[in-house]
């Protein structure tokens, strides 16, 4: 016997974003380090620009932090990051 | 924020003069609690102009309900606002005489407006003390959400829209299971009631309202809950109709933004969503507050419980083997909903507490850990109990991490009346409690960098029984007292919390409509 349901899920399925190009190489280029505010975060991410910059020949490194590991990054923090050629989102735990 | 780069043509805006716009959708609350502050700005010599991103009707209503005073142009296609690009909403610009940007404001900033005020010659524009935060993030811009693949127009609004999709219907031709295939495609892990058409039409009926509706939109998917939505839910976890009463405000209050589903539903530790039923509803839905009030006890807790955790994983996406990367878990998360003893409680119900009536239904919601145990079955006085508790307190989070932490405290019928008895006022309990939870300083050494010794400089010295110790709680308020449970076994809880305060999760109290 035929039995008909409701859908109880959310049906929006949301398109995946396109990354953009991989960068062929981190000489010169704008990094961005977002620290998500856990503890260590910045004891991780220090040594990542140290890696960057001596290793990989970093350009420009911006640092940034969000207020609070438990909620979005603000626009403002956002807003920052914009311009960069690639960022990197530290967690720490 | 990326400006453009010449004068634009902005409906309704006369050159010569300078102007304030502002982007904005109408279901934002940031957006609903800053765009009446610009009506102080409208004047002779300025224009201000506000730019939705919704369509007419909606648009008319917010500015009808807000009293907006200055004009209000509808940005069809979200063509202005892909000029401005504003990563968030309300976005504020302020324009020169020739239509330059000079500067932007993005959110809700008490400081930031008065600030434009200023650069318009304008005395403050938001009074520190009117009530409303000092700073409040916005809502995303409409024209950067994901487009989602089946959206009916190109510009479709699939942002916090008043009416929603109807559900899919799925019908099953008994190639399968109908049982096993809604367990498996929408169950927790156990068996569900099938969501049949004539079942939430039922309980879709019951809560008077469409059953498009959506009464919110929750993380960490952003799914639409409508009426129907969570009418299916709801049928699958074995409410019954006239849980809808229950059920619309619980949806409202997990997505209160100070409740932050978003960090509950994701984070690594334990919490999960406890929710705390007060008032006549009880009686009137049949909510168990005595023995095994946790527990497997009564229909209207277990599938409330239920049916919200169905919620949160079917709609919000929060699932415990995908998104949801809990370390262990709680077994809360089938279910977690309790009720207060008001009758065995010596001192005001829990919600009287929270500031409401006594005689309004209410429910609260606590970004929980799960209940741990306090036995103190020998301490003839009130003082003692509460020193028994007070021992528990000190543990929650970890025995060193102090000031985050926040508490319920689940008083046993037994334990309330010994430290009522004793001449205890709930506030005094509280500050007792407060007052006497601390950590002896001699367990924090800073050389073995354990969790919460590195915020030793913020915690405070306090003395108890003799001995120095930092206070566990920053404030009285941390703590919270809840009477319920079985009148005998001088058994109480302590629960912790997650992350708390503004960077965290906050207790939200939501009024249950009356029959």
């Amino acid at each position: 016997m035929a039995i008909t349901i409701v859908h109880p899920g959310n049906e929006k399925i949301p398109k995946a974003a396109t990354p953009p190009p991989r960068l062929a190489s981190l000489k010169g280029k704008k990094i961005g380090l977002l620290d998500i505010s856990k503890p260590g975060g910045n004891i991780f991410l220090d040594r990542l620009e140290e890696i960057l910059r001596a290793k990989y020949g970093a350009g420009e490194i911006l640092r940034t932090r969000k207020p609070t590991y438990t909620k979005n990054a603000p626009p403002q923090v956002i807003e920052q990051l914009r311009g960069m050629d690639a960022v990197i989102e530290g967690l720490a735990d | 924020m990326s400006m453009p780069e010449s004068a634009l043509i902005i409906p309704g805006l006369k050159a010569g003069k300078k102007a304030v716009v502002v982007f904005f959708v109408t279901d934002c609350p940031t957006c609903q609690l800053a765009l009446p502050y610009l009506n102080a700005l409208n004047r002779d010599s300025v224009q201000v102009i506000g730019l939705s991103q919704d369509d007419e009707s909606s648009t008319r209503e917010f500015v009808k309900q807000l009293k907006i005073t200055y004009p209000v142009e509808l940005d069809h296609g979200w063509k202005m606002t892909r000029e401005f690009d504003p990563q968030s909403v309300p976005a504020m610009y302020l324009l020169d005489e020739r239509g330059h940007v000079q500067s932007t404001l993005v959110g809700f900033d008490k400081k930031g407006l008065n600030e434009l005020a200023k650069a318009l010659q304008h005395p403050p524009i938001a009074p520190d003390d009117d009530g409303a935060p000092a700073w409040k993030p916005g809502c995303g811009s409409r024209h950067l959400e994901p487009e989602a693949e089946n959206s009916a127009a190109e510009n479709s609004i699939t942002f916090l829209r008043r009416a929603g999709d109807p559900a899919t219907r799925i019908t099953l031709r008994g190639e399968e299971d109908t049982y096993e295939y809604c367990q498996k495609q929408f169950g927790d892990a156990l068996p569900v009631v099938p969501p049949t058409v004539e079942k939430v039409e039922a309980m879709v009926k019951a809560s008077g309202l469409a059953a498009e509706t959506v009464i919110a939109r929750i993380p960490p998917f952003y799914g639409e809950a409508t009426v129907e939505k969570i009418a299916a839910n709801a049928v699958m976890a074995g409410c019954e109709p006239a849980m809808m009463r229950v059920l619309l405000p619980l949806v409202r209050a997990a997505c209160d933004e100070r409740f932050n589903i978003h960090g509950v539903q994701a984070t690594t530790h334990f919490a999960a969503p406890l929710i705390m039923v007060n008032g006549p509803v009880r009686q009137e839905l049949g909510f168990w507050s005595k023995q095994n009030v946790f527990s497997n006890v009564a229909r209207a807790n277990s599938s409330l419980g239920r049916a919200f955790q169905l919620i949160l994983l079917n709609i919000g996406g929060g699932r415990p083997d995908t998104i949801d990367m809990s370390a262990l878990g709680n077994a809360g998360k089938f279910s977690f909903c309790i009720a207060e003893n008001e009758e065995e409680n010596p001192w005001e119900p829990f919600h009287v507490t929270r500031g409401l009536k006594r005689e309004q239904s209410a429910l609260s919601l606590f970004a929980a850990e799960p209940p741990r145990g306090v036995s103190e079955h020998n301490a003839p006085q009130g003082k003692t109990v509460l020193e028994t508790i007070s021992f528990a307190l000190a543990t929650v989070w970890s025995y060193r991490m102090c000031l985050m932490p926040e508490a319920i405290v689940i008083l046993c019928p037994e334990h309330a009346k010994t430290i009522h008895r004793d001449g205890f006022s709930k506030e005094q309990a509280r500050q007792f409690l407060f007052e006497n939870t601390g950590i002896p300083v001699r367990y924090f050494d800073p050389a073995e960098r354990a969790e919460g010794t590195q915020l030793i400089a913020n915690y405070k010295e306090i003395t108890i029984r003799g001995e120095k110790c930092y206070q566990k709680f920053r404030a009285p308020e941390s703590i919270s007292i809840f009477v319920t449970g079985g009148t005998a076994g001088k058994f109480s809880a302590v629960i912790g919390s997650w992350a708390t305060g503004p960077a965290g999760s906050q207790m939200v109290t939501y009024p249950i409509p009356d029959k």
